[in-house]
C-alpha cells in the first residue's frame, strides 16, 4: 500500500510541518508547543480502537476531541486530552478561571477551551502538512466525543471508520505549564493514492 | 456569475475580510440583516462597524486562519453571536440579539496565498430557543414552575463542594403546606393544584437572588440558601410562613387560606454529604408539624 521509503518521506514531512506549526504557534498565540517526532503506522479500522486505547491506558481520565478534514488529504484528527488539562489550558490562556464557581459554567469553559486549543492544533498540524504537499483543505467543526470520562469509555463506536488508514501520531506539550496530549492523524484510504503522488513530487524538489 | 448570484441570495451571512480587517465582500444577508449596506461597509475597516469584534479571540482566530489556513468556528453555546442583530419576529424570545454559528477560514489567490479570510454567519436562534426550553423543562416543575426535585440533587450536591471547599455558610429550609389534603378533600384537585402555584409563587417572590426555590414533593418545597447561617434563614423562613398566613387565595368566589410549617438547618463541619443536611431539615420540619404546625423550628 505504501512502501519504507514513502513511510520515511511522509516523517520528513511531518517532521518539516510539525517544526513550522510550532514556530509558529508560538508567534500566533504566544504559546509554546513542543511536537514529538511524528510516528506513522499503517493501521486495519478494526484495529484502531486497540490501538488507541493502548496507547492512552494510562491516562486515567480524558477528553476526546475530533475533527474532520477534506481536501485530496482527508480524514479524521483526534485529540487526546489528559483530564486536568483544561484548567491548565484556561490558566495559559489568560481566561478569567474565576468568572463563575458554578460547575456548570465551569465544564462550559473547559469544552471551550479545549475545543479552541484543539482546532488550533489540529489547523496548525494539518495546514502545515497540506501547504508542503501542496493541498487545501476544509475543516469540520471540532466536535467533543468524550469529556472527563475514563479512557476505559472509549469505545469502538467512537471510532467508526471503515477503511484502513494512515495512522500519524504525535505527542504535543506546552511548555508553559504541564500539560501534554496525543494528536492522531487518520487518513482516509481514498487520499492515499494522491499521497503517495504528492510524496513524489516532494521529493523531486530536492533531487 | 453564477456563484456571484448564490454568494447574495444564500440565506446565509457571507463577509469576506481582507488582512487589514477591511471588509472586501459583505452580502445581501448581511445588509438585511444588520441594516448596513454594501456601499457603507466595504473598503472601511470591521471593527469601526462592529467594535464588539475587537477581542483577543476574534483577532487570534483571524491569526490562525491566515497563518495556517485552517478555521475557526464561533459556536452559539459559547459566544451567542458575532454580529449584533436584533431579532425580529420572534414573540417568545429569550434572547435579545439574533444567536449565530459563526465559521472563518481562509480564502486563496491564483498564488495560493491566503489574502482573505470569509466568515459565515448562520442564525440558529430558533435552535438555541428549543434548546434553552428543553433545558429549563428538565430542571422546572411544570406546575408550580419552580425547580424541581431532580434539579435540587445537583444543586445541593454543587452548594456542598462549595462550602467544602470555602467554607462558607449554608442553610436549607423544607417547607411542607398544613393540611393540604384537606383544600384537596374539600375544595378539589383544582384548588390543591391553585394553592401550590399561589403558594410556590409567593415565597419565591421573597427569596433573594441568590436563592432557590424547588418543589421537593407533593406540597413540600424546598428553599437553598448559599451565604447564609442558621439565624438569617430563620428570620427569612418566617417571613415565608407571615407571608403565606396573610395570604387569601380566592379560588371560585371562595377564599382559602393555609399556612405552612417550616423546617430550617444550617451546613455544619460534621455534615459528610448535602443528605444529613435534608435530613436535619427534615426532621426540623416533622418537629414543626409535631408541635402544632405553622411554625418554623430549627434542631
Amino acid at each position: 500500500m505504501i512502501t519504507d521509503e514513502e513511510v520515511e518521506i511522509l516523517e520528513e514531512i511531518m517532521n518539516i510541518a510539525f517544526g513550522k506549526a510550532a514556530s509558529d504557534l508560538a508567534e500566533v498565540i504566544d504559546i509554546h508547543v513542543a511536537l514529538s517526532v511524528p510516528y506513522i503506522k499503517i493501521i486495519k479500522a478494526s484495529e484502531l480502537p486497540v490501538y488507541i486505547k493502548d496507547e492512552i491506558k494510562d491516562l486515567i481520565n480524558i477528553t476526546i476531541l475530533e475533527q474532520t478534514f477534506l481536501g485530496k488529504f482527508k480524514g479524521n484528527a483526534l485529540m487526546v486530552f489528559p483530564s486536568y488539562a483544561a484548567k491548565e489550558l484556561i490558566g495559559m490562556f489568560g481566561l478569567d478561571k474565576d468568572s463563575s464557581l458554578e460547575s456548570d459554567p465551569i465544564a462550559t469553559l473547559e469544552r471551550e477551551i479545549l475545543m479552541e486549543v484543539g482546532n488550533i492544533l489540529i489547523g496548525a498540524c494539518i495546514g502545515k502538512i497540506s501547504e508542503l504537499l501542496k493541498d487545501n483543505v476544509t475543516y469540520s467543526p471540532p466536535q467533543i466525543i468524550l469529556f472527563n470520562q475514563p479512557s476505559k469509555a472509549m469505545t469502538e463506536n467512537h471510532l467508526s471508520y471503515t477503511n484502513s488508514a494512515i495512522l500519524l501520531k504525535t505527542v504535543f506539550g506546552f511548555q508553559k505549564g504541564d500539560v501534554s496530549g496525543l494528536l492522531f492523524l487518520l487518513t482516509r484510504q481514498e487520499s492515499i493514492q494522491w499521497l503517495k503522488n504528492a510524496l513524489q513530487k516532494f521529493m523531486e524538489q530536492y533531487e | 456569475m453564477i456563484f456571484a448570484q448564490i454568494f447574495e441570495n444564500i440565506n446565509i451571512g457571507l463577509v469576506v475580510l481582507d488582512r487589514k480587517m477591511k471588509v472586501y465582500k459583505w452580502n445581501r444577508w448581511m445588509e438585511m440583516n444588520s441594516g448596513i449596506s454594501n456601499e457603507e461597509i466595504v473598503g472601511k475597516n470591521i471593527f469601526e462597524f462592529f467594535p464588539n469584534l475587537n477581542t483577543e479571540k476574534f483577532i487570534r482566530s483571524c491569526d490562525t486562519v491566515f497563518t495556517f489556513g485552517s478555521f475557526s468556528f464561533f459556536f452559539q453555546k459559547q459566544h451567542g453571536y458575532l454580529f449584533p442583530f436584533k431579532l425580529s419576529g420572534f414573540i417568545d424570545s429569550r434572547f435579545e440579539y439574533m444567536q449565530q454559528a459563526c465559521t472563518m477560514g481562509p480564502l486563496r489567490d491564483e498564488k495560493n496565498e491566503i489574502k482573505h479570510l470569509f466568515i459565515y454567519v448562520q442564525d440558529v436562534t430558533a435552535v438555541a430557543i428549543y434548546e434553552t426550553k428543553l433545558v429549563e423543562m428538565n430542571i422546572m416543575d411544570s406546575l408550580t414552575g419552580v425547580y424541581n426535585r431532580r434539579y435540587l440533587q445537583s444543586k445541593i450536591q454543587e452548594e456542598f463542594r462549595r462550602h467544602k471547599r470555602y467554607g462558607r455558610p449554608f442553610s436549607i429550609i423544607m417547607i411542607d403546606i398544613d393540611y393540604f389534603k384537606k383544600v384537596n378533600d374539600q375544595h378539589g384537585h383544582l384548588c390543591g393544584d391553585y394553592i401550590l402555584k399561589e403558594v410556590s409563587s409567593k415565597i419565591s417572590s421573597i427569596t433573594r437572588v441568590i436563592d432557590s426555590l424547588f418543589r421537593y414533593g407533593g406540597e413540600e418545597f424546598c428553599c437553598l440558601l448559599p451565604e447564609t447561617n442558621l439565624e438569617s434563614a430563620l428570620t427569612i423562613a418566617e417571613r415565608f410562613r407571615i407571608a403565606i398566613m396573610e395570604m387569601e387565595n380566592h379560588f371560585e368566589k371562595k377564599i382559602i387560606r393555609v399556612n405552612i410549617s417550616l423546617g430550617v438547618a444550617e451546613m455544619t463541619k460534621d455534615m459528610e454529604s448535602p443528605y444529613v443536611l435534608l435530613n436535619k431539615a427534615d426532621a426540623a420540619l416533622y418537629r414543626a408539624k409535631n408541635k402544632g404546625r405553622n411554625r418554623t423550628v430549627a434542631l
